[in-house]
């Protein structure tokens, strides 16, 4: 499969910068967009978590403190919400051409990409509006990075692979997304969550992946590897799942799109 | 060399929409567990579009692909293409197949042309460098020229043909599979498309190729396979097969017509192009023998029913399967005597090459206006006679004459 994906890594290139034009053609403002997305969440995360419910910071301004978390976030939410429809929207191309059908969501988890530098891009313009640097425990940003698009790539195989057979897949991943994000320690810090819950919330694999993002992003301190142990034994499991399921069910996706 | 290889491929479809398919998504091997434990839920709502089909391909061979809707056509070309997986079974191909499975070709209609050449392409494991390389050769084909930066929603059905066309002719395939393509797209660029594949195959191109017009299958192909109900009926030399498939064509139309007329609602179809004219005499009732033979006699009789015209010229003629009108005979002046009547006309020496021909009945006036013509929907099938490949002659219309030597 891997070999199969190389061979056609031109393809996922081209698929990749086509969806990303795609998006913004006839569109006014285009790439404005990108940017006015993470803008709006931290709008109202911090009028309703800073202002009125008062969540605790650690100290860090509270722009920071939720930008940091919301850039991996936006990747890990935008990657499924358009990646679980990548095969069955592509199925005028899955129904004419033999093509490694993972390119597909591969390409739409690209576009996604882009926006995650964007965003990034904001993030470090907010750091230094707030006169600080970023640390240079920031680099461990980049481990991190490559953990989360593992977890990302195998959630949005399995889900854009079961959404060919069953569509409720995709009306199902929205929804999920949405309640994710209040599970998740983005907007609140870990620390705020009580100590007799903090566990189960251990357990989701973005809740380590965004704490640990914002120790290293924003309080200069390396990850908590206790934090990220359920995130990388998850992302393990499900990866090998991914591949597995997809490589089996690849053959019939032109049969029933 | 076989280029491709197929062995008792079977492939299974599932019928319905919905529910009935979720059971395709329990991937291997619990599908097949599953199906031995329960194997009458499992099969239900299923058919079997090919049904233990075997097939070689020999490298550099045209072969056509011709059967009624439904028997297995498409699907064949879905494996060979890599678009699908047997059901059970085994198809194998050696080098680049490029497919044109049908029209839109597989464009996304928001992307202009340019863009969606360089999607394609990369389908074929081509770059971007590749594309710009073959570029020119593209435009030149297409004839698209600044078209070709448009998206291609704005594209006319014949303009998609040639993007389609266009973007098979630059990818350099080992073979080449093309379902039904070449019927959209005005005359001229079918005909540059039949003389790029005639070059295709001349260097050495192997071609698969499905269509409903048996002229262009003749032209194209040298072996025919016909596929009914997901099985070969027959495989064989291009003349052989076609003769074979277009008798049992009209046999089964025959046996429609027959059911047509025993029942109530029963309509004959004089509108559109099957038949016009002016009136005042019409074809009543025509015979043609429904099977001839190159350089044999033919006997055709036409009936007519006069109400105000007393003269009249007759006219026997002849389409082929492509519409090409290919001849046709004038009778003398006629005094029609009483109101209905008949004619009769006879050709000792028929100089039609093997083929399937729509007989045209007229009936002019003696200025030349045409008072009823009727193009028949029953064909003449004419056999293959054993003389000298046909293909390798011009036309339909086969001229006897004397030929001498001089040294």
């Amino acid at each position: 499969m891997i070999a199969r994906l190389w061979r056609h890594r031109s393809l996922a290139l081209t698929l990749t910068r086509r969806q990303y034009e795609l998006r913004y053609r006839q569109s006014l403002v285009g790439l404005v967009w990108a940017v006015a997305a993470p803008l709006a969440t931290l709008g109202v995360a911090t009028l309703l978590f800073h202002k009125v419910l008062r969540v605790g910071t650690d100290g860090a301004p509270y722009s920071l403190f939720a930008l940091s978390a919301l850039v991996p976030w936006g990747f890990f939410a935008s990657s499924l919400t358009f990646g679980v429809q990548s095969i069955t929207q592509g199925g005028v191309l899955v129904t004419r051409f033999a093509f490694p059908r993972a390119v597909l969501p591969l390409s739409m988890i690209g576009t996604a990409f882009i926006d995650l530098i964007i965003s990034f891009g904001l993030f470090v313009a907010f750091v230094y509006l707030a006169g600080m640097r970023v640390p240079l425990s920031g680099l461990w940003a980049l481990p991190l990075l490559f953990l989360e698009t593992v977890l990302v790539v195998a959630v949005v195989l399995l889900a854009s692979a079961l959404n060919v057979f069953a569509r409720d897949v995709k009306l199902f991943v929205p929804i999920a997304v949405q309640l994710m994000l209040f599970v998740t320690p983005v907007m609140y810090s870990l620390e705020s969550v009580p100590e007799s819950l903090r566990p189960w919330f251990k357990l989701n694999p973005m809740a380590g992946l965004v704490e640990s993002f914002r120790q290293v992003l924003v309080f200069g301190s390396a990850p908590d590897f206790s934090l990220l142990l359920p995130t990388i034994l998850i992302t393990v499991v499900v990866f090998g799942l991914a591949i597995w399921y997809f490589d089996a069910a690849e053959p019939r996706f032109a049969d029933v799109i | 060399m076989e280029i491709v290889v197929a062995q008792d491929v079977v492939k299974t479809y599932r019928t319905g929409v919905g529910r009935a398919r979720v059971r395709e998504m329990i991937p291997p091997p619990f599908d097949r567990a599953l199906q031995r434990v329960f194997r009458e839920w499992w099969l239900r709502d299923t058919f079997n579009a090919l049904d233990g089909l075997s097939l070689g391909v020999p490298k550099g061979s045209a072969i056509g692909l011709v059967g009624h809707n439904g028997a297995g056509k498409t699907t064949l070309l879905k494996l060979i293409a890599g678009v699908t997986a047997p059901t059970s079974g085994a198809v194998m191909t050696s080098g680049r197949v490029a497919a044109l499975l049908d029209v839109t070709a597989g464009f996304h209609p928001e992307l202009t042309g340019r863009e969606n050449l360089y999607v394609a392409a990369g389908m074929y494991g081509l770059d971007r460098r590749d594309v710009l390389a073959r570029m020119d050769r593209i435009l030149d084909f297409t004839e698209l020229g600044e078209l070709i930066e448009t998206p291609v929603k704005r594209y006319s059905a014949g303009m998609w043909a040639r993007l389609g066309f266009g973007m098979v002719s630059a990818i350099d395939a080992d073979l080449l599979l093309i379902d039904e393509v070449l019927a959209v797209g005005d005359s001229e660029f079918q005909r540059k498309c039949v003389e790029w594949l005639d070059g295709y195959r001349q260097r050495g191109g192997t071609l698969l190729f499905v269509s409903h017009n048996l002229g262009l299958v003749r032209h194209m192909t040298d072996r025919v396979v016909w596929l009914d109900h997901g099985v070969i009926l027959a495989d064989g030399p291009t003349n052989q097969v076609l003769g074979e498939y277009a008798r049992a064509t009209e046999r089964r139309r025959d046996q429609a017509n027959e059911r047509d007329q025993h029942s109530a609602r029963k309509l004959m179809r004089v509108t559109g192009l099957d038949r016009w004219g002016r009136g005042g005499v019409r074809v009543a009732e025509a015979d043609v023998r429904q099977t001839a033979a190159t350089g044999r006699s033919l006997i055709v009789t036409m009936k007519y029913e006069a109400s105000s015209t007393r003269e009249a010229l007759f006219s026997v003629g002849f389409i082929d399967e492509s519409g090409f009108e290919v001849g046709s005979s004038l009778s003398p002046h006629f005094q029609l005597e009483s109101d209905v009547g008949a004619v009769c006309w006879e050709i000792q020496q028929l100089p039609l090459r093997a083929g399937i021909y729509y007989p045209v009945m007229s009936i002019l006036s003696p200025q030349g206006d045409i008072l009823d013509r009727w193009k028949l929907e029953r064909a003449v099938v004419l056999d293959v006679n054993g003389g000298p490949d046909v293909r390798a002659e011009l036309g339909p219309a086969e001229f006897r004459g004397s030929w001498i030597g001089t040294p």
